[in-house]
């Protein structure tokens, strides 16, 4: 097939900025990373990407096309050149371009380091010197930031960094939340503290491109949300976000509503509040604030109430509240119809039915 | 230089990282050097497993470990090596899960371990189907802790060897261009293998035999280099790995008549015969015409949605990427392909070789606990143990000794081949020499081998070694030339491949990987029970043997 490509050339030493198309013959199982091999063989040979397993678990081929982040390896073409479409790929985002689709990684990697990623073991090592005695389901819990491969993907959506570059970020919280979930992990406070502090989980815009754009079903924004979760559990909750997200819900307990003009006031404190006060009277006064007294009640918030109870007595609180939502989602999410094996080798243009040889009679052995 | 260090390491994958950790804790200054970024090293493809003795599925114990690799080595291995190997994989794996490994469980809590092929008792330590990914994830964490010093995206090119010593290795700096030499005490060799000599194979584009060829080049000697194993379950058409896990787990090989053929071949073990043995059945059935476009079938609905998406997740999303399957309803294509080096580096069980300074571990060297053919699950836990041995030993040698020397010759020797190189202004493009490579490797040099076509593909290679002189590097940029690199790594791929078929020319039988069915289809215990060594001298490859370690395992035939 033929698959056409407009490529972002950028060449650091001299600063130069191209945007250059080409067009490769392909076979029809190829990759955005395999068009590309094609290009730098046959035409160009100063085209410089990274690459190296070309199965989605080295994370080296970053970069996007079209604006989005997709691994390079894991983007088949045979779609986009059917359609006609000719796609742009450009270096990834938020991240320094070195030449053409070339990041420089270092920013991503230092902050990697400074969420300490590595294990503090606990307290108590297993006595007979084998290893922790941990259920699967208590590991379960970091079951998807562990499948992270640091290939940058979430950094280079991720719009929160791109107003503020010192902000944490996807990866790295994803991976703080890899420690901070496992039993055998004794830093969890110590860790809460950490990424509570400026730059760390609060500064998240909850735009959910990271969620989106992660090649492995990481869900860094899901991460960064069990780790206020459970920020919140521990009684870490000094900064503004968390105060901000108790408010949410102890308005929703109380009246079954966001009571808006007491969120100022519990977020950021009264002196703050004070300092906005003109502010708050000029909404007033275009009808933007609902007279705080006397607080309106919601008809049905017991119901409220009762959700709130619920969770609260399936012990669902912090992190786990989101790991068992997530995996039922995900059962869902695989669109298994729970067919028998009997109507999986029964469905039309199956594969035939197994057998042992010299047992043919006795079908499936 | 541009730096000393006491011990450098070159290759950062799961042997890399674990030597330096250990050197490091040994008191050493350490650095290691990648072409790369550690994590994107290919230990971390690595699906199924890593096999210790731990006994918590099953009885087990590291003698019956041992006796399996023994026996799957067809009696190649080095005995001696093997019994620290099965005695010492228990602890280390223990020591993995204490650093953080994110290892699938039991009920009790304990690890989990899964059958894997030619293995007496379910061993394989395994997190779902991503082992490899979570061992280098740990290693990566524990290097991050100890701030040890990674050249990241060095391309390491030559060893410099002074004075009978090894002390310095010349690198291209890929980021920033030009070439950087760095020094070393002692160097561990840990840069893994070379199955980009192969059009089919499971390895990363990074697999391209660097460092075997830079030991060869430095003039030590590649031990038993014809055993290239053929993994049975690479993905058709992307020869992506397809775990043995799937097998561990239960899965059928089929044919297209839906026939389970290992039937035939392996009737006890069956789809958990040793690899070489699945391989060979696969290719004949595929010769035979009970195929389908070059490839059958693995077969896994009958495990049942929940197991897939529990156990084999990674595969599932491999087979429904890249062939557009879902194994939850339609059985994975599957062929045979090029998937581990068991030759490499001759080292002893600390991973010395024979020169001074110069330590190797890995799949780029050859311990050998492998022989001539390696078990699944064995190769992650070889990377640990005998990473962790050569860097406790590297660490040693280097903190008695004082001084690092390199000699500006060697230097500027270099730059002159460099210049030579990069000055080319016309010429043949490497890409071409590639595939011809990787295609007449597949076809003389794979599963099923002929003395005539191993004949020919030497003609072969010497041709395109002639061509590679002219070969021509369109990219004379510093930045992130990988088009230089490129080029150098055909070459590496060129020289270890004529050490391979030099090799396998000379082996006149069939023993584990290197099958000769139609002249000589047997073992041949009489004449061949030896290691192949193959050296570098003016330019050609020199052929010698030498004797196999036994300690209390005789030769027996061998039946799965």
């Amino acid at each position: 097939m033929q698959v056409a490509l407009k490529i972002w050339r950028y060449d650091s030493s001299t600063g130069e900025r191209a945007l250059k198309e080409y067009e490769v013959d392909a076979p029809e199982e190829a990759t955005l990373l395999d068009c590309l091999d094609l290009i730098k063989d046959r035409y160009d040979g100063t085209l410089a990407y990274r690459k190296s397993c070309r199965m989605m678990i080295c994370g080296s081929c970053g970069m996007r096309m079209d604006g989005a982040a997709v691994l390079a390896c894991k983007t088949r073409m045979y779609e986009i050149a059917q359609a006609g479409r000719v796609p742009v790929i450009s270096a990834m985002g938020n991240l320094p371009v070195v030449k053409d689709l070339v990041v420089d990684m270092q920013p991503f990697w230092d902050k990697f380091r400074a969420i300490k990623p590595y294990l503090e073991p606990g307290y108590e090592q297993p006595e007979d010197g084998r290893e922790y005695r941990i259920s699967q389901e208590q590991m379960n819990v970091i079951h998807k930031e562990s499948l992270c491969i640091n290939c940058g993907c979430c950094v280079s959506e991720c719009n929160a960094m791109e107003s503020n570059p010192e902000f944490l970020g996807p990866q790295a919280l994803a991976k703080g939340m890899r420690f901070v979930g496992d039993p055998r992990d004794a830093a969890t406070v110590e860790r809460l503290e950490a990424y509570n502090s400026e730059h760390g989980i609060w500064e998240c815009t909850r735009c959910y491109f990271c969620n989106e754009r992660c090649p492995k079903g990481v869900d860094p924004r899901d991460a960064i949300a069990k780790l206020g979760a459970e920020s919140v559990r521990l009684g870490i909750d000094r900064d503004m976000g968390a105060r901000h997200a108790k408010w949410f819900i102890r308005s929703a307990e109380t009246t079954g509503w966001l009571r808006e003009t007491e969120l100022v006031p519990k977020t950021q404190g009264v002196v703050a509040s004070i300092k906005q006060m003109r502010f708050a009277l000029s909404l007033a006064r275009h009808g933007k604030v609902p007279p705080p007294f006397p607080p309106h009640v919601a008809k049905d918030v017991r119901e409220a109430r009762n959700l709130r109870k619920l969770v609260r007595m399936q012990d669902r609180q912090g992190a786990l509240g989101h790991v068992q939502g997530e995996r039922a989602l995900e059962r869902l999410a695989h669109g298994h119809a729970g067919e028998t094996l009997e109507e999986i080798y029964a469905r039309p243009g199956a594969a035939p039915r197994p057998y042992l040889p010299g047992d043919e009679t006795e079908g499936a052995a | 230089m541009i730096a000393k260090h006491d011990v450098l390491v070159v290759g950062a994958g799961c042997a890399g990282m674990r030597a330096a950790i250990e050197a490091h804790d040994a008191g050493a200054d350490v650095a290691m050097i990648s072409k790369l970024h550690p994590t994107r090293s290919h230990s971390g493809a690595a699906e199924g497993g890593i096999n210790a003795a731990l006994g918590n599925a099953a009885e087990d114990s590291p003698e019956i470990h041992a006796f399996d690799t023994v026996k799957g080595s067809d009696y190649l291995g080095d005995q001696d090596s093997i019994e620290i190997f099965c005695a010492e994989a228990p602890g280390d794996i223990i020591q993995l899960e204490h650093w953080g490994a994110v290892f699938s469980r039991r009920a009790d809590g304990k690890l989990a371990q899964r059958p894997f092929g030619a293995a007496g008792s379910p061993r394989t330590v395994y997190a779902a189907d991503i082992t490899g990914h979570v061992l280098i994830q740990v290693l990566w964490e524990q290097v991050c802790k100890r701030e040890i010093t990674v050249y990241e995206e060095f391309f390491a090119w030559q060893l410099v060897v002074n004075d009978g010593r090894c002390q310095g290795v010349i690198c291209w700096d890929l980021l920033r261009g030009g070439l950087k030499t760095l020094g070393g005490k002692t160097i561990v060799m840990a840069t893994g293998g070379a199955g980009r000599q192969y059009r089919a194979t499971t390895n990363a584009y990074a697999c391209t035999g660097d460092g075997m060829a830079m030991a060869l080049h430095a003039g030590l000697p590649l031990k038993d280099m014809e055993f290239m194993q053929f993994h049975p379950t690479t993905l058709y058409p992307s020869g992506v790995l397809i775990t043995e896990g799937c097998r561990g787990e239960g899965g059928y090989l089929i044919n297209k008549d839906g026939e389970r053929f290992m039937k035939r071949y392996a009737p006890n073990a069956l789809e958990l015969a040793s690899r070489d043995v699945v391989s060979r059945s696969e290719q004949t059935e595929i010769d035979e015409g009970r195929g389908v476009n070059g490839s059958v079938f693995l077969d896994l609905r009958h495990l049942g949605a929940e197991r897939i998406l529990e156990r084999l997740p990674g595969s599932r999303e491999l087979a429904m990427t890249f062939a557009g399957v879902d194994p939850i309803y339609d059985p994975i294509p599957v062929r045979p392909g090029a998937h581990y080096h068991m030759g490499g580096i001759a080292t002893d069980s600390d991973g010395a070789t024979e020169l001074d300074g110069l330590y190797a571990a890995g799949e780029c060297a050859c311990v050998s606990i492998h022989g001539a053919n390696r078990l699944g699950g064995n190769s992650l836990m070889e990377t640990i143990t005998f990473g962790r041995r050569a860097g406790r030993a590297a660490a040693e040698w280097a903190l008695s000794h004082t001084t690092v020397e390199v000699p500006e010759s060697a230097e500027r020797d270099a730059e002159r081949e460099l210049r030579e190189l990069l000055s080319r202004e016309e010429g043949e493009r490497p890409w071409k020499l590639r595939e011809e490579l990787g295609q007449s490797m597949l076809e003389n040099f794979g599963v099923f081998r002929r003395e005539e076509g191993m004949a020919r593909q030497i003609e072969i290679i010497q041709g395109l070694r002639e061509r590679y002189r002219n070969v021509y590097v369109e990219d004379k940029g510093h930045v992130f030339n990988s088009d230089l690199t490129q080029a150098i790594e055909l070459g590496n791929m060129l020289d270890t491949a004529l050490c391979m078929v030099t090799a396998g020319l000379a082996r006149k039988e069939s023993r584990g990987a290197h099958s000769r069915p139609y002249d000589y289809p047997n073992r041949d215990d009489e004449n061949f029970l030896h290691h192949s060594i193959t050296r570098w001298r003016d330019g050609e490859v020199e052929l010698s043997t030498a004797p196999v370690r036994m300690t209390k395992w005789e030769p027996q035939e061998r039946k799965y």
